[in-house]
């Protein structure tokens, strides 16, 4: 009697099953085979939950932005780690031109060059990519709008091959030729990209999980919180040729897991792994270890509206304190890089000099030149890890010690990082340790948001309206000569080293996990890499 | 007609539980002191995309209002857009929620095909060793971690025995079966796919081993002290006394009453098996509610743990009510209100 | 924070005689001194903890247990035998504080429920059975999401969990009670309501209220443990022993003890509340002496 009510339930259940959540397509994907023989398709193990679209107009995290710039081209691109001189891509010459009221970039386009669809890329491809990039105004459309300051009528065709984007004078010509190389420079398929447009949004809804462009690779799937799956484009116009079929890339946030499925060969490339797990890696069998340079700077902002931080002494203070050589070697074991200056190592404008290093006894004379010797702060501190692997808090604990050395007491209050950028926006912090990544390569893209007060970024958060610098700054982004502008950015960021409010405490190096057999592997400090160019 | 009014007010129930829910949700998911906006869009977004954001997410709307959008959206199955992943929480929801069950009935199944039988075994052998190994196996499963038993086992059984995948639902190059329930075992026995019925079997093991243990020990004690129970009656006194074997005593008269319970736990377990799943999903890469309702509390995605919330408060309701419907057809002299 | 289900489960006798004063029982003697030791650990953990939990000391990183260091150090150079015993005393604060304020304020609405009766009684249970119906960490996610990621913050979210549970048990027994006949001769001779709620009552409802604590005592670090390791509780550097086996993770497998000792921590601490449970509830069921 028990056993037929048993089994009664156990069919119940069943049932529900089948005629519960049936027939969603979301999650599994389009019914397609995952990829081809394991040995022909690299895998990617990473964190991907940053992943939102892979439209390039839209895509501005991580993940999507390395998608998307495997499965599009960009008119301009920089090679390998070089971010110093722009290359030809999609479009094979340029030349500026001031006309007096604007600068006019035109762009003369490859021949023959072809989407994977087989259509060919034409200047009106070009014109519609950029002028949707406008309409849609997602996250990155502000590289566009504030820093090119460009609109829907500065775009043309002139004819089948040639582009002029005119720029108003207060644009830098230079800095929109670095924005171009990022992914919102994509120029995607404007006529299948036209045939999928539904409710006037630029295929936007399309392009979230597929791609039309002429890129090394296409999107073959993307099945959400799971994987995405690349396939090699045979109509690739470009160099190298993808040399791999394909790319699947999994998602995989615990970097424990990560190092298990290198070792164990089941990943080809880890992305996140941590200090401690590379550290594990050393001499095993069948993984190497590498790094790659980042453009992004942590460091430590101090809000000169909060007393006694608006005293330039107690700043130097603070920024005398910190033993960043220990940070560095004990914490990162190596895996940073010692930077104080603002604009990061791999820009132009890069200023070498890091006169900082825990001296405790110089601290406290400032302190007492300041006539503070008993300061109490608040130190905001995301969640998780920083760049470079190690904890948000334990870097936070290693400062919070140093700064105890020279009698600050220093509380540390953990948020998520969403939460913090709150605050912080808000100008509610005193201290405050994040991180920043610059938007385009170009030093003004870290210059501008440090210094200018009105440009509602980290000088803003940190309270800090230098009028004199601020102008610096604005200027040093629109001069031209090369020498000239590194002159006056060494200016710039020598000033800023010892009278801003900030501590800038490491740039970090990425570090990556690959199976020794994974051959042609090179991180982009613009936080990418080119799938194309790595072989098995 | 009886059934009928049992039914009628048990939906009335769990739809008023279901209003409360959805209240007490929406309360603190708003009453937030940080603004997920700002959050969601970055560092660098602008003033303009802030307000279109805000205006598409209908932000700007005085709370009470935006509750009574929120409901009537649910009764046209709209459940709001995700702030993180800017897709319809629904269609999130849908996605994932089909992995957590699979590893829920996964679980289930092991609590029941393990726990009943060792519940049995040591009631049947009280006081000697085997009761005592289960006793010890089920005070564990009831005291640890669930989090750090997966950490375990996936080190075990992945890392250094290699018997175990280490994460996910299938192997790397394996396609998930046609869909018809989203449950990969099912869908692959329908259509026949074996590849991806062993690929999807081997990767529910560790993880359903990790969220069924405490779901195990639970079941075991049931059985254990319902059986021991049973066993002390008359019936059963009368049952051995007539010369009846032993293990008929024990199966045909025993087991059977001894069930009843059990059963009845069972439909109860499955709430707990959702929080358990949380972590579970965490540790195994496992694609499921768990998993987006972690990231969605990180990044203070209120429509979405909305969404996760209600569908995570109605499952245990509704896992009770099946339950009770079963009974309720099988002996209609069981009593209820 | 014992799922309710699972809680109504475990108020069946074990079945085991345990007859007799409650420490006469080995079983019940074990778990008592697990927590006495787990209890005296936290209590003098500042002073019997041979090293400061906090501080870093990277020049002796990830040793392996050793005289110097009984369980080893973590990835920062700490000891972690200090870290387990000043976890102890986070476990312990947390446990109580949830088990008392989940308790008060359960009882309080069970007394008001069960005594009141009628509409008022209707809706607080209502409410109650809306709190049942949550599961129990991902409401705790979404109260400790929404206030933001601190050790306060996960024992607010898992007392909010928690106390419905009291609220049920405690009216339950004040219905059961009203019905007794000796509540009608008491008042019959004009004892007072609230009098009779005190002299009848509590006795009664004590039993059951204990035995739930202590399973909640354990279920709370549990809990806790749980949040702090999806990055909702403690923060690192706490030494709470969900955030060790959270940051010990990474090194699972060159430095297991990292992750191993916390664990094992929390298993037996858990499972020694768990047994004083099983213990108190066999005390007092009265059911039991027929259960041979």
């Amino acid at each position: 009697m028990n056993v037929r009510r048993f089994s009664i339930l156990i069919t119940l259940v069943l049932l529900a099953a089948a005629c519960g959540p049936g027939g969603t397509t979301g999650a599994t994907g389009t019914p397609q085979p995952s990829g081809g023989a394991a040995a022909s398709t690299l895998v990617w193990y990473a964190d991907t939950s940053d992943l939102i679209s892979l439209d390039p107009a839209v895509a501005y995290e991580f993940t999507g932005v390395l998608l998307a710039h495997n499965a599009y081209e960009t008119l301009v691109k920089f090679e390998g780690a070089d971010l110093s001189t722009v290359k030809p891509a999609l479009a094979q010459s340029w030349d500026i031109k001031d006309s007096g009221s604007t600068w006019d970039v035109t762009f003369k386009l490859r021949s023959g060059a072809k989407f994977a669809s087989g259509n060919p890329i034409t200047a009106d491809d070009v014109v519609y990519s950029f002028q949707r990039v406008l309409k849609l105004n997602k996250s990155p459309a502000f590289l566009f709008t504030d820093i090119a300051q460009i609109k829907d009528t500065s775009i043309k065709a002139t004819d089948p091959s040639t582009v002029v984007i005119s720029l108003p004078k207060t644009a830098s010509p230079q800095g929109f030729l670095a924005v171009l190389t990022f992914t919102i420079g994509s120029v995607v398929d404007s006529k299948e990209v036209k045939a999928k447009e539904s409710g006037g949004d630029s295929g936007s809804t399309y392009l979230l999980d597929h791609s039309l462009g002429s890129g090394a690779y296409v999107i073959d799937h993307w099945t959400k919180n799971s994987e995405v799956l690349l396939k090699a484009n045979s109509q690739y116009g470009g160099s190298p040729k993808p040399a791999l079929s394909g790319v699947l890339v999994k998602h995989v946030p615990e970097s424990t897991n990560q190092q298990f499925a290198l070792e164990k060969g089941d990943a080809d490339i880890a992305r996140n792994l941590g200090a401690q797990q590379i550290a594990a890696l050393q001499g095993k069998q069948g993984v190497v270890t590498t790094t790659g340079n980042s453009l992004q700077l942590v460091y430590v902002g101090m809000n000169v509206t909060v007393k006694p931080l608006d005293n330039v002494n107690v700043r130097e203070a603070l920024r005398t304190a910190i033993d960043y050589d220990g940070i560095v070697k004990d914490l990162f074991k190596g895996g940073a890089k010692k930077v104080q200056d603002i604009v990061p190592a791999g820009l132009a404008g890069y200023n070498e000099s890091t006169p900082f290093q825990a001296d405790v006894n110089k601290a406290k004379s400032l302190l007492q030149q300041a006539g503070q010797t008993a300061i109490t702060l608040e130190l905001l501190v995301p969640t998780g890890p920083a760049p470079g692997g190690v904890a948000w808090a334990d870097l936070a604990a290693k400062l919070q010690s140093d700064w105890k050395n020279i009698g600050v007491t220093v509380n540390i209050k953990q948020t998520t990082q969403a939460d913090l950028l709150g605050t912080y926006r808000a100008q509610k912090g005193q201290l405050v340790m994040i991180l920043w990544g610059p938007d385009f390569p170009d030093p003004d893209a870290n210059v501008g948001p440090f210094t200018d007060y009105a440009a509602k970024s980290i000088a803003f958060r940190n309270g800090w309206d230098d009028k004199t610098i601020a102008a610096k700054g604005r200027d040093a982004a629109l001069i031209t000569d090369t020498a000239k502008r590194a002159a006056a950015y060494k200016d710039i960021t020598d000033y800023v080293l010892h009278n801003g409010p900030y501590a800038v405490l490491y740039q970090p190096t990425e570090p990556f996990g690959l199976r020794s057999n994974v051959k042609g592997f090179a991180w982009s400090p613009m936080d990418w890499t080119d799938f194309a160019a790595i072989s098995k | 007609m009886r059934f009928l009014g049992f039914l009628l007010r048990r939906v009335v129930g769990i739809a008023a539980v279901m209003i409360g829910v959805s209240v007490i949700t929406f309360a603190i998911s708003h009453l937030i002191p940080a603004d997920p906006v700002a959050a969601a869009l970055g560092d660098h977004a602008t003033e303009s995309q802030i307000a279109q954001f805000r205006a598409e997410y209908r932000l700007d709307r005085p709370l009470p209002e935006q509750y009574v959008i929120y409901v009537t959206g649910i009764l046209h199955g709209d459940l709001g857009k995700s702030i993180r992943t800017r897709r319809s929480v629904a269609q999130d929801l849908a996605d994932s929620f089909p992995a957590t069950l699979e590893l829920s009935f996964a679980a289930l199944a092991i609590a029941i095909l393990v726990g009943i039988p060792a519940g049995v075994w040591s009631a049947v052998f009280r006081g000697r060793l085997p009761d005592h190994v289960v006793r010890v196996a089920s005070l564990v499963g009831g005291s640890i971690p669930v989090f750090w038993l997966g950490l375990i086992l996936i080190g075990l059984g992945y890392y250094q025995l290699g018997w175990f995948p280490g994460g996910g639902r299938l192997d790397l190059f394996v396609a998930p079966p046609p869909s018809r329930t989203g449950l990969y075992v099912i869908d692959s026995v329908l259509s026949g796919d074996l590849e991806a019925l062993r690929s999807s079997l081997a990767h529910l093991v560790l993880p359903a081993l990790t969220l069924g243990y405490f779901s195990t020990a639970v079941i075991a004690r049931m059985t254990r002290s319902s059986m021991l129970e049973v066993l002390g009656q008359d019936y059963i006194r009368t049952a051995r006394a007539k010369g009846l074997h032993e293990r008929l005593v024990v199966s045909r008269h025993g087991l059977r009453n001894a069930l009843i319970p059990t059963v009845t736990i069972i439909g109860l377990t499955f709430g707990s098996l959702l929080s358990g799943a949380v972590l579970t999903e965490t540790i195994f890469s496992w694609p499921g509610l768990g998993r987006y309702a972690t990231a969605s509390a990180v990044s203070l995605d209120f429509p979405a743990v909305l969404g996760v919330t209600l569908l995570a408060a109605v499952v245990y309701p509704v896992a009770n009510l099946a339950v009770d419907i079963a009974y309720y057809w099988l002996d209609p002299r069981t009593q209820h209100g | 924070m014992v799922d309710p289900t699972v809680a109504a489960l475990r108020m069946r006798p074990t079945g085991v005689a345990r007859r007799g004063p409650l420490l006469a029982n080995p079983l019940n003697l074990f778990a008592i001194v697990l927590i006495a030791l787990f209890a005296l650990g936290a209590v003098l953990a500042a002073i019997i903890a041979p090293y400061d939990p906090i501080v870093q000391a990277l020049g002796s990183r990830l040793d392996p247990p050793s005289a110097a260091h009984w369980l080893g150090t973590d990835q920062l150079g700490r000891d972690i035998a200090s870290r387990l015993l000043y976890g102890a005393r986070i476990s312990l604060f947390i446990g109580l504080v949830v088990v008392a304020t989940a308790g008060l304020v359960g009882t309080a609405v069970g007394l008001v429920a069960g005594y009141a009766g009628g509409l008022v009684d209707e809706a607080l249970m209502r409410f109650t059975e809306i709190f049942l119906a949550f599961p129990p960490l991902i409401l705790a996610m979404a109260i400790a999401g929404a206030l933001g990621p601190s050790l306060t913050n996960a024992i607010i979210a898992i007392a909010a969990v928690t106390w419905a549970v009291y609220a049920r048990l405690v009216r339950g027994q004040l219905l059961s009670l009203r019905r007794r006949e000796y509540v009608e001769a008491a008042r019959s001779i004009g004892a007072s309501g609230p009098r009779i709620l005190l002299r009848h009552l509590l006795p009664n409802v004590l039993a059951p209220l204990l035995v739930q604590a202590s399973f909640d005592m354990g279920a709370a670090i549990v809990a806790a443990a749980g949040l702090s390791f999806i990055g909702f509780g403690a923060q690192p550097p706490t030494p709470e022993w969900g955030v060790m086996i959270s940051e010990g993770r990474n090194f699972i497998s060159t430095q297991p003890w990292l992750s191993l000792f916390p664990g094992l921590a929390i298993l037996l601490a858990v499972g020694a509340f768990n047994l004083l449970g099983d213990g108190l509830r066999d005390l007092f069921d009265p059911r039991l002496r027929r259960v041979g």
